[in-house]
């Protein structure tokens, strides 16, 4: 970084610091006044999952609830429909295995390649060769039904938006109430990840004459594999 | 510094928000453009409507997102240095700038230094405030918009006419002529998702060609150093996930303490601008790439923008004006907003929340019609998720744009610009009748019994109106004479 650019911003840093300090110098934190917060109702494990189905199917998302060894066989399925016959993966997920075994199926002509390689370089091939990809999540929110993504060096940032069908794979177990109770009880102030996401339904957008189309930039399909056992 | 030299320093907007007058007149005779408004207006008040169908919860979480904007504000400096402390521990790298041209400067400088050619933009209102397409363009660097509605109004070369949808002044025909126009292979449809589609075709292949990718930010949170931004497309992860060179900007009051406060500042704000319980993603950023991952930019950059902004702070009252979220919901409940249409305010930010944060941004001298542009319905404040006191500070910025020459410093840059002699004696002699009675008295005796003699035109009052006419007699002569009546009823009575 050129020196130029650093002394600028120097010199812009304590002249705006300098200005906002002056006007709140000798201000009392502790007469602040208390922030009240809304208490939503308590809701049962069904009823959050319940909610959670709801406002994912709402927002144009596919959920299937399943068992864990289900998977390979939903997926291969779900793909075949689409006429699809490439899916891209993490290594070292709990559903891995099972994508490598997809591969090896003789049944079924899909290959289901591991996402192992860095994006510089691969870019075109993630793109424009790569028509559907599979995740894990981290947790998820029933209030809202969103899904967390907590990408790894093993599942990347770009698996779960660059191809145009996106199955992510979320644990019923992992459902939590709201997102300030999820944050609160996996402390997420103590160490987030390089990138985490919420993800609500697929890529959208209302920008020509409201009219709601999706498959704006990211995936077209979200279809989630809801573990419920 | 650059910021006293007015002329190449001032925004393009200043000229464009001098002309606020003759922008309404041209826009208020466009009929297909207040359809559109008036269509978009009453679909986004209306999801807003049943994205709160809890009174009790609205009114709990507006007020507690208003004392979490205030509490961040009291702290502001102090959590703008732990948010520059924690981010650079965590990776990123942060800038300052005071005006428009230092913050393009500092982003030119740092993709030079990569040798970018190419941009990806996700949609950030702070980098249309600073004009940076221009300036980069002007440095041959290509620099695309990618949320759909931006795409649009770039291919039009228009500026947002709404912060959340900026391409909401055009119909889906407009848009497909537009297409037809600039991109090459383009079927002519109006269809909604072939017209995305094509978008999408376009966009995607310059989000896999980029070198930089430059976002705004909704909110930085400054306990963890993370940069939260908000949307549906999914353009902003691929500006922040697919080039090596991510480059955030964002005004200094986008920051908020702890990631306690984002779930409810979220929440209000995807509620209040679109009717969404949430946006399709919540993208957190806290690091660049890291050792091992396979994508990711391999750096991040923060420029953090004052222009005008603490000038704003320096005034408890006009502080408030840094509470907003844009989340738009005061330009789509406003009356004046959807019959003129956001490019008619000649500034980034239109309505009721341009109207009082303009004024900082480029001085009164170039925005004092602005606060004059309201009808004081009160919609915009009520619908404020961060409860600012719309109405209130448009009062205030009336006050401020007419005020006279007085020794002490300055509150606004422009202050006083709005002020006329004729007016401003007027009102003199306003307040000298209404001290002394006799004055008073008198001066109502013989403008009521001169009434005659008032102009039947008086202006652009009566180009739409009747003139007023003054009573025959004051309201105090007539309550005077029916108590006088009353008292002689009485006499005659006892009689």
């Amino acid at each position: 970084m050129s020196t130029n650019i650093k002394l600028q911003s120097n010199v812009a840093k304590s002249s705006i610091l300098d200005k906002l300090k002056s006007q709140v110098k000798g201000a009392d934190y502790s007469k602040l006044p208390a922030e009240p917060s809304y208490q939503y109702p308590q809701l049962s494990k069904e009823q959050q999952l319940a909610q959670f189905i709801g406002h994912l199917q709402a927002n144009h998302a596919q959920v299937i609830q399943l068992e864990q060894a289900q998977i390979a066989e939903t997926v291969s399925n779900e793909l075949k429909d689409r006429g699809i016959k490439k899916l891209l993966y993490g290594t070292q997920a709990a559903h891995s295995a099972h994508m490598a075994e997809l591969d090896a199926d003789i049944n079924t002509d899909i290959s289901a390649e591991v996402f192992d390689f860095n994006l510089a370089g691969n870019k075109e091939k993630l793109f424009n060769d790569t028509p559907a990809s599979i995740t894990s999540s981290r947790a998820a929110i029933a209030a809202t039904g969103s899904i967390v993504l907590w990408p790894t060096v093993t599942e990347p940032r770009s698996l779960s938006l660059v191809p145009p069908v996106h199955f992510v794979i979320v644990d019923a177990e992992r459902l939590y109430a709201t997102f300030a109770t999820l944050i609160k009880e996996q402390q997420w102030q103590d160490k987030l990840p390089t990138n985490a996401i919420l993800v609500s339904g697929p890529s959208k957008t209302a920008d020509i004459q409201q009219t709601l189309a999706y498959g704006a930039h990211g995936p077209k399909e979200l279809i989630v594999l809801l573990i419920n056992s | 510094m650059a910021a006293q030299q007015l002329d190449p320093n001032e925004s393009k907007y200043a000229a464009s928000a001098r002309n606020f007058r003759d922008n309404v007149k041209r826009d208020l005779g466009n009929q297909e453009l207040r359809e559109n408004f008036r269509g978009a207006m009453d679909y986004l008040v209306d999801k807003r409507k049943n994205a709160f169908p809890d009174g009790d919860e609205l009114e709990t979480l507006r007020e507690q997102c208003k004392l979490i904007k205030q509490r961040c504000l009291l702290k502001l400096p102090h959590l703008l240095e732990q948010l520059e402390e924690n981010l650079q521990a965590n990776g990123i790298h942060v800038h300052w700038a005071e005006t428009i041209t230092d913050a393009n400067d500092i982003i030119a400088q740092l993709i030079a230094a990569k040798n970018g050619k190419s941009v990806v933009k996700g949609k950030s209102m702070v980098s249309e405030e600073t004009a940076l397409n221009d300036y980069l363009e002007a440095r041959d660097i290509e620099c695309l918009e990618s949320d759909m509605g931006e795409y649009i109004v770039q291919l039009a070369h228009q500026h947002p006419s709404h912060i959340i949808m900026p391409a909401i002044h055009q119909n889906k025909k407009q848009v497909a002529d537009l297409f037809a126009d600039n991109i090459d292979g383009f079927a002519h449809t109006t269809d909604v998702d072939a017209l995305i589609g094509e978008g999408r075709r376009v966009l995607r292949e310059k989000f896999c060609q980029a070198d930089v990718g430059i976002t705004g930010v909704n909110f930085a949170v400054a306990e963890t150093g993370t940069l939260c931004l908000v949307e549906n497309e999914g353009n902003g992860r691929m500006c922040t996930t697919v080039p090596d060179l991510h480059i955030a900007i964002t005004g200094i009051e986008k920051v908020v303490e702890f990631l306690d406060d984002v779930p409810p500042l979220l929440s209000l704000l995807t509620r209040s601008a679109t009717g969404q319980i949430i946006s399709t993603y919540f993208n957190m950023i806290s690091h660049p790439r890291q050792s091992g991952e396979k994508d990711g930019p391999e750096e991040v950059h923060l420029v953090l923008l004052d222009n005008g902004r603490s000038q704003a702070f320096a005034d408890e009252e006009l502080r408030q004006t840094l509470q907003c979220i844009r989340c738009g919901a005061c330009m789509n409940h406003c009356p004046v907003y959807t019959r003129i249409g956001g490019h008619a305010y000649g500034t980034v930010y239109p309505g009721p929340i341009g109207k009082i944060v303009s004024p900082h941004m480029l001085g009164l001298e170039a925005t004092n019609n602005l606060p004059t542009a309201s009808s004081m319905c009160g919609a915009c404040g009520e619908v404020c998720p961060v409860k600012i006191p719309i109405p209130k500070l448009l009062q205030r910025l009336r006050v401020e744009s007419v005020k006279a020459k007085h020794n002490g410093e300055p509150v606004m840059k422009g202050e006083g610009s709005g002020r006329k002699s004729i007016e401003a004696a007027i009102w003199q002699v306003w307040s000298i009748m209404h001290k002394y009675a006799f004055i008073y008295k008198t001066s109502m005796w013989f403008a009521t019994r001169l009434r005659k003699l008032m102009p039947n035109k008086i202006g652009v009052w009566t180009s739409v109106r009747t003139a007023p006419k003054l009573a025959p007699q004051t309201l105090h002569e007539k309550v005077q004479a029916r108590q006088n009546q009353q008292q002689y009823k009485q006499l005659q009575g006892g009689k």
